[in-house]
């Protein structure tokens, strides 16, 4: 039950934590909360919540040591050391536990990952550091640091938000105000995933179901296309759902997509693609390796890492290490050659974006390099890549199906677009295709519960 | 305290529109079960009250027809069946009227009368299968003086009809080849081959048993006929042929003859009349977008072969008896409007190992359960039964999974082999 668009969380769970946590007085509603995400946790992983638990522990346990009080110096050397060994001890624990369930999951078993590992152990990571930096005013409380990493909305796929930005210790206020916008984000996010997310998925399965030697040309780019816009739209409705959510409860919305599509270079996109993620690879190792503050070589080789991390962190394959690797040099080579001609002449730096994040997309979705490169080869036949029984109006058919889905979509990436929905979120009409869009949402679910083929019919 | 409500709807009209349709949804799902919606099955622990409203609405049952009146008539008709077999209805009050809401869903303007017969043995109802030891020694009773589908020899035997419409639950079975031969009269007893030389159509295979309603509530397909169909459809000996074969074909399919029609030069020849998801259900109804219905393209053009494969969207979903039934209905009008055609039954194509060990109701012995069935329908002389599993499955019987991506259909690459099959499964006559 771990997923947020599902009838079980939707109608059962959702709506009894809700009205515990409203009806509760607020000095229990953190102690509340923390229960309800244990409960929700353990729906999803009944075994593995006992790691959380254990590394909740340990990370409060390491981190109280860690702690002191922001805009107080450190005097003592020896403190100073203490600290140091403390968060060394705590960062290497965490990144251990990564290491080594992430190796059993590609070397014994995918089912020994554990269901948000990656997210709450970079949290955890965050939590250390920036308790060590001092970035963290008042001290948390076993409650606040174990709600911190637990917390439902975000246990399982994130955003991965700093502690700080929780505002974690104040006593939750009741608000219908947070509930009414919270709900509307939630389904704008549902929505997003279910409607359009889920249905592009259908795309992109064809194109495996067909085999890549025999779709045309323009139906591998719009494959691309297609896969571009699912990804956007799952992760953001879910991080939408998730940041909805967090605003029932009375928390911050997290920001975790910002219009990455209208961006004018890859850098740029990765700024908005999923934020918290950049964020946080940014705050605790971009820039402790000196970031962009030192020589060109020593830049490059920063980027490199970074990249090189954040495509092991996405996955086991090599395609993604191959995509890590794709996004990092062409990042590097905006830094270095042509990022300025990118902002300085218009539209130049869009086209870029449009055309080149699709083909690293490919890349990330095409787990298998053989097939990979067929992939390529029908998306520029030039290099060579004849096709075998194809079908060239397989193109018409398609975008007859899914030029719905297309239009859609593209016009979310708009950002005026976006500016225009969240002005008038209160407007009644918004309103009543908030409540179309949400039961639109729950036909789709309603027909496609226990039958793992609900949108794959044959 | 409307001020309040007023208040509070300024304040959230969105939660307020959410909770409210909401809670209305659940209460016509709940309402609802006891007319329209009595034939879904709903599990009060797996999913919400209102799923069942937004189900039903995927099958054109719509909530306001908790009202309708013909709606009440047929729960009112259900519930005159379940007189008979009140211990069985007692157990269960949802199975036994899963074919009457369905039969209410596919055609309403069902009259209740029709709605009283589907009750009664012809509409499959599958707790007749298990009611009581008296019916299981019916059953055996007639596998015994019904022909050994087995035994090779027996084949020629006219079975006794009025045996099979009497206590067979699937009547209707076979009745396809009954009526056409009607004139012509069945072939002498115990000459199965030499029936096949004069161009004799064969006679019905009936069931050895029928399906059980445990089999029915796990979504089995029973295999109720075994392979005395399928034996004695391979024994027609087909021709090669080339492309031009299929100049006034017709090709009816669901999603894999999509991969037929999109990845061979099939469609150069033949019609296609093929969409993702159809099923024998719905083979009739169907509007193709772009060339119309079947009836409407059977009226346009005359086909010298019309070949038919659907019955994978199907699985699970009713007995082997209700989806030969629907299959029998099929090929009967096709036959009723192109008496010339050749009518070729394709035999389901099987899913790969991996999906067949992992899959409650996509799995092989489904499959194989209902293309036995189908299989019976072949007279080798109007009405052909092929199987391209032949050319597509490994030597364990399961879909070759190096020819598929996704466990089930075949890469664009491979539907050739398919072509190749048809190509060598040709039924050329001398006229």
């Amino acid at each position: 039950m771990a997923g947020f668009s599902e009838l079980g969380f939707l109608f059962r769970l959702l709506p009894v934590f809700l009205i515990i946590y409203f009806a509760v007085p607020a000095r229990h509603r953190e102690s509340i909360l923390l229960l309800e995400s244990f409960i929700f946790y353990a729906f999803g992983e009944p075994v593995f919540v006992l790691l959380l638990i254990g590394t909740t522990a340990l990370n409060y346990y390491l981190g109280e040591k860690i702690w002191k009080p922001g805009g107080v110096p450190c005097i003592y050397d020896r403190q100073i050391r203490r600290r140091k060994v403390f968060l060394r001890c705590a960062v290497g624990m965490d990144v251990g536990i990564l290491a080594v369930f992430k190796c059993l999951s590609v070397f014994v078993d995918s089912a020994l990952l554990p269901l948000g590992l990656s997210f709450y152990i970079f949290k955890m990571i965050s939590y250390q550091i920036d308790m060590y930096r001092q970035e963290i005013s008042d001290k948390p409380g076993w409650r606040q640091t174990a709600l911190y990493f637990m917390l439902f909305p975000q246990v399982s796929s994130g955003p991965i938000m700093r502690y700080a930005e929780g505002g974690f210790g104040s006593g939750r206020q009741r608000s219908l105000k947070g509930l009414e916008d919270g709900l509307k984000y939630f389904t704008a996010g549902l929505g997003m995933k279910v409607l359009l997310a889920d249905r592009l998925a259908i795309l992109w399965n064809d194109l495996q179901m067909i085999g890549f030697q025999s779709i045309s040309t323009p139906l591998a780019w719009l494959g691309a296309a297609g896969f571009s816009l699912q990804l956007y739209f799952d992760f953001w409705g879910y991080s939408l759902m998730a940041s909805g959510l967090m605003v029932m409860l009375g928390y911050p919305f997290i920001l975790n997509f910002n219009d990455p599509y209208a961006s004018r270079s890859i850098s740029e996109f990765y700024r908005r693609w999923h934020v918290t993620l950049g964020k946080w690879f940014r705050n605790y190792i971009y820039i402790p390796l000196g970031g962009s503050r030192c020589d060109k070589k020593r830049m490059v080789l920063n980027l490199a890492i970074v990249w090189l991390l954040t495509g092991i962190w996405h996955g086991s394959g090599m395609n993604y290490l191959l995509w890590g690797g794709v996004v990092g040099l062409l990042i590097i080579l905006e830094k270095t050659v042509y990022g300025k001609y990118l902002q300085k002449i218009p539209v130049l730096g869009n086209v870029y974006v449009l055309l080149l994040i699709p083909l690293t997309w490919v890349v990330f979705a095409v787990t298998d390099l053989g097939q990979l490169g067929i992939y390529f080869g029908r998306l520029f036949p030039i290099l060579g890549g004849a096709g075998i029984a194809v079908n060239r109006q397989d193109i018409a058919r398609y975008l007859q199906s899914y030029s719905i889905y297309f239009i859609a979509g593209v016009s979310l990436c708009i950002p005026a677009m976006n500016r225009f929905w969240i002005k008038h979120k209160d407007h009644p009409l918004v309103v009543i295709l908030l409540v179309i869009v949400f039961w639109m949402s729950v036909y789709m679910q309603s027909n496609s519960a226990g039958n793992p083929f609900m949108y794959l019919k044959f | 305290m409307t001020t309040k409500i007023k208040k509070l709807f300024k304040k959230c009209p969105f939660l307020i529109l959410l909770v409210s349709t909401g809670l209305l949804f659940s209460l016509i799902g709940l309402y609802g079960q006891k007319n329209v919606y009595a034939g879904q099955e709903y599990d009060p622990l797996k999913e919400p009250a209102l799923a069942v409203m937004f189900k039903g609405w995927k099958q054109d049952i719509y909530p306001w027809q908790i009202f309708d009146r013909e709606s009440m008539q047929v729960m009112a008709s259900g519930e005159g069946n379940a007189g008979g077999e009140d211990v069985m209805d007692q157990e269960d009050p949802e199975a036994p009227k899963d074919t009457d809401a369905a039969l209410t869903a596919e055609d309403e303007a069902q009259s209740s009368g029709e709605a009283e017969e589907s009750g009664n043995p012809g509409s499959g109802d599958p707790e007749e299968g298990t009611d009581a030891d008296a019916d299981g020694a019916e059953a055996d009773h007639e596998a015994q003086e019904r022909p050994q589908p087995d035994s090779g020899s027996g084949q020629g035997n006219v079975p006794d009809e009025g045996n099979a419409s009497e206590e067979s639950n699937v009547p209707e079975t076979g009745s396809v080849p009954e009526g056409d031969n009607g004139s012509e009269e069945s072939p002498a007893p115990g000459e199965g081959d030499a029936s096949r030389e004069s161009k004799e159509p064969l006679p019905p295979i009936e069931p050895l048993r029928e399906s059980t309603r445990e089999e029915y509530l796990n979504h089995i397909s029973a295999d109720i006929y075994g392979d005395a169909g399928v034996k004695r459809a391979a024994e027609y000996e087909f021709t090669q042929v080339d492309e031009s074969y299929f100049d006034d074909a017709l090709f009816i399919g669901d999603s894999r003859t999509v991969g037929l029609r999109d990845y061979t030069d099939l469609s150069e020849h033949a019609d296609f009349y093929c969409e993702t998801s159809l099923t024998i259900q719905k083979m009739l109804e169907e509007n193709f977008p772009g060339l119309g219905t079947i009836e409407e393209a059977l009226a346009k053009k005359e086909y010298g072969k019309i070949y038919i494969m659907l019955g994978i969207n199907e699985l699970g979903v009713g007995t082997t008896e209700d989806f030969m039934e629907k299959y029998t209905e099929g090929v009967a009008f096709l036959r009723e409007k192109e008496p010339e055609a050749k009518i070729f039954i394709q035999g389901i194509m099987r899913v790969t190992g991996k999906k067949n060990s992992t899959d409650a109701i996509f799995n092989n012995s489904n499959i194989n359960a209902r293309n036995n069935a189908i299989a019976t329908l072949a007279d080798n002389e109007h009405i052909f039964y092929i199987d391209v599993n032949e050319v597509v499955c490994d030597e364990e019987g399961n879909l070759n999974s190096e020819y598929t991506f996704d466990q089930l259909h075949l890469l664009g690459v491979y539907d050739d082999l398919w072509k190749q099959f048809l190509l060598s499964h040709g039924v050329v006559t001398e006229e």
